[in-house]
């Protein structure tokens, strides 16, 4: 029983940290434009279909190919946003309603046109690592696991870094705390929501690869994603990346350890029961003061 | 007034000219979906409040009549206000923590809550879970049959057309759209918002699972992923924000235009190039519509209720 416990609890926080780079984009978003991006995960999806692709057809690994997603996830954010959000922001009389159904449609197109491409089936990343694992005495880390969460620490890392320590990290925190404030003292609103769409949709990009090393997937994964990233960014707060990482873990421990205690099918029932309690009683975040 | 009535008319003495059962069969889904849009809107575009879930409204009451037809042997036909009776006794028991939510995280909550349903209602041992149940056909042939369901969702889609330009009408709508423009500023002004949007939701919700208690009757066979799907929570919120969510007519109008739309798409072309579709009108509309196209066809429509229109708008002269 311990040492299934110590076991999970590990294995628990491994994946934590996939859910957090998963989820950290959308909470960019939500938290410097009040845009909620449904499609995040669609995106994420199709990153995990990339690094798919490459490994099989071409034998290159999954993690090398974020060399290509990252930049071409960053412009297709900007893209989503200079030919969708902006012209919703204009229109709309509540932006976060109306981005909220508007990115659904482009979930769904997503969704739908990846079935067809790549039909229904689901797909298992096969690396050449993967099914290794590493002993840390009896406590076996899947060598997938412990790529996945290196990669997301250092993505949140570079990403808190960024967010906290440059320039137009601050005016991107700026927007988040008060856009009229941030306008007035001369930050370019069309620059740094551009940058923000950009890194969210990139971060997504590698969140899909990470979620692939970990889990297998199929076109329609991109809801069971979502739900994730709802969990991640409520319990953590909207806009903070110290608050995603947090809750990513956090709830990567809760399915692991539930998971000992508990049926698999129930441990997604404790997970949104916990998200709906959560809802109730502190809708902004429990991290956020 | 007169023209509504006249199309009624028409589509309840339909049946009469024989129609095959297929077309029956998508009438009557046509009817299912302009009543599902129609009760949300109650809720989504009076209030407001945009639920992601109805779908476990709708499938709290499509499972509460099977299980009574399943064990019981109680025709549905009788049973669906139950349907509805435990679809809104849910929603009591949510209404209140939810409904002080409010934007995107109402909608959130209501999405996972019904994630939550389906967990339940699939794992529980009594709904056959993931195997099914197989329901009975009512005991009349099969032309007989569907035209007894296109009848049954018919009066279906009155009752809720009939609800909502009721409630558009009144005081009680007044105070939503009161809600919808400024919570607060409402409750100020002495709007009771807790109860009226409590009152609301009840309503949407009992509609709503009653016309899943007849749906479960018509497909005959009962699976938790047919009603608690999120598809049909999304397909009600599209329709009444295409059809437009201010007036009780959008969702209807919505409903028929886009079923159709549906409908050529699958049957031409094939089901998933009508689902990107489907996506692409939801962006579509946000960006160009943001009213609906009831907004857009406002004064056509006007022109069509002529006589009728003082009536139709007494605040506004």
């Amino acid at each position: 029983m311990l040492y299934e416990l110590v076991q999970s609890t590990v294995s628990g926080l491994l994946i934590g940290a996939a859910f957090a780079v998963l989820s950290v984009g959308f909470s960019l978003t939500w938290g410097v434009t009040q845009v909620l991006n449904i499609a995040h995960a669609a995106f994420a999806l199709l990153a995990a279909y990339l690094g798919y692709f490459a490994s099989s057809y071409f034998q290159v690994d999954p993690v090398l190919v974020l060399v290509v997603i990252v930049p071409l996830f960053f412009v297709l954010g900007v893209g989503i946003h200079q030919v969708l959000i902006k012209i919703t922001a204009q229109r709309a009389h509540d932006l976060a309603l109306s981005s909220m159904i508007l990115t659904f449609g482009l979930a769904v197109v997503m969704e739908n046109v990846m079935q067809v491409l790549w039909t229904p089936d689901p797909r298992v990343l096969k690396t050449s690592y993967t099914g290794k694992a590493i002993f840390v005495g009896p406590i076996a880390i899947a060598t997938t696991h412990l790529i996945s969460f290196v990669l997301a620490m250092l993505t949140i890392a570079l990403l808190y870094v960024f967010v906290h320590h440059t320039l137009t990290g601050k005016a991107v925190r700026a927007v988040w705390q008060n856009p009229t404030g941030a306008a007035l003292s001369g930050v370019n609103m069309g620059r740094v929501t551009n940058i923000t769409y950009g890194i969210a949709v990139a971060t997504a990009g590698i969140g899909g690869v990470v979620m692939s090393l970990i889990y297998t997937f199929d076109p329609s994964t991109d809801m069971v994603w979502l739900v994730y990233i709802f969990l991640v960014v409520i319990l953590g707060g909207v806009g903070s990346v110290l608050g995603a990482l947090l809750a990513g873990l956090i709830i990567g421990l809760t399915v692991g350890i539930s998971g000992v205690f508990i049926p698999l099918v129930w441990v997604n029932l404790v997970l949104f029961l916990a998200l709906i309690l959560l809802l109730l009683l502190r809708p902004s975040g429990l991290l956020q003061r | 007034m007169l023209v509504g009535l006249a199309i009624l008319l028409v589509l309840a003495l339909l049946p009469l000219a024989r129609p095959s059962t297929y077309f029956l069969g998508f009438m009557l889904i046509l009817f299912m979906y302009a009543a599902l849009a129609s009760s949300w809107n109650i809720l989504g575009g009076f209030t407001g409040y945009l639920s992601f879930g109805h779908a476990a409204f709708f499938g709290l009451g499509a499972y509460t009549t099977a299980l009574l037809l399943f064990y019981l042997k109680w025709s549905p036909f009788w049973t669906m206000p139950l349907g509805g009776l435990v679809a809104a006794v849910f929603a009591a028991l949510v209404g209140y923590p939810c409904l002080r939510l409010r934007g995107p995280y109402f909608s959130l909550v209501t999405l996972i809550l019904t994630l939550a349903v389906s967990i339940i209602i699939l794992n529980a041992p009594w709904t056959k879970g993931a195997f099914g149940m197989f329901l009975p056909f009512p005991p009349v042939d099969i032309f007989t049959n569907h035209v007894i369901f296109y009848e049954v969702m018919l009066a279906l889609m009155v009752l809720a057309a009939l609800v909502a330009r009721q409630i558009e009408r009144s005081k009680l709508g007044m105070g939503l759209a009161a809600i919808r423009e400024n919570e607060d500023v409402a409750q100020t002004l002495g709007v009771n918002v807790t109860w009226l949007k409590m009152e609301v939701f009840l309503i949407s919700a009992f509609l709503t699972g009653m016309i899943g208690g007849i749906y479960s009757y018509y497909i005959s066979y009962l699976h938790p992923s047919f009603v608690f799907d999120t598809l049909i929570s999304i397909n009600i919120v599209l329709m009444a924000l295409f059809g437009g969510r201010l007036t009780w007519l959008g969702p209807l109008l919505g409903a028929s235009i886009l079923s159709v739309v549906n409908e050529i798409l699958t049957l031409q072309v094939e089901a998933q190039l009508a689902r990107i579709v489907f996506g692409l009108l939801l962006i579509g509309v946000i960006i160009f519509l943001p009213d609906g196209i009831m907004a857009a066809a406002a004064p056509f429509i006007r022109r069509l209720l002529g006589q009728s229109r003082r009536r139709l708008r007494p605040s506004s002269g």
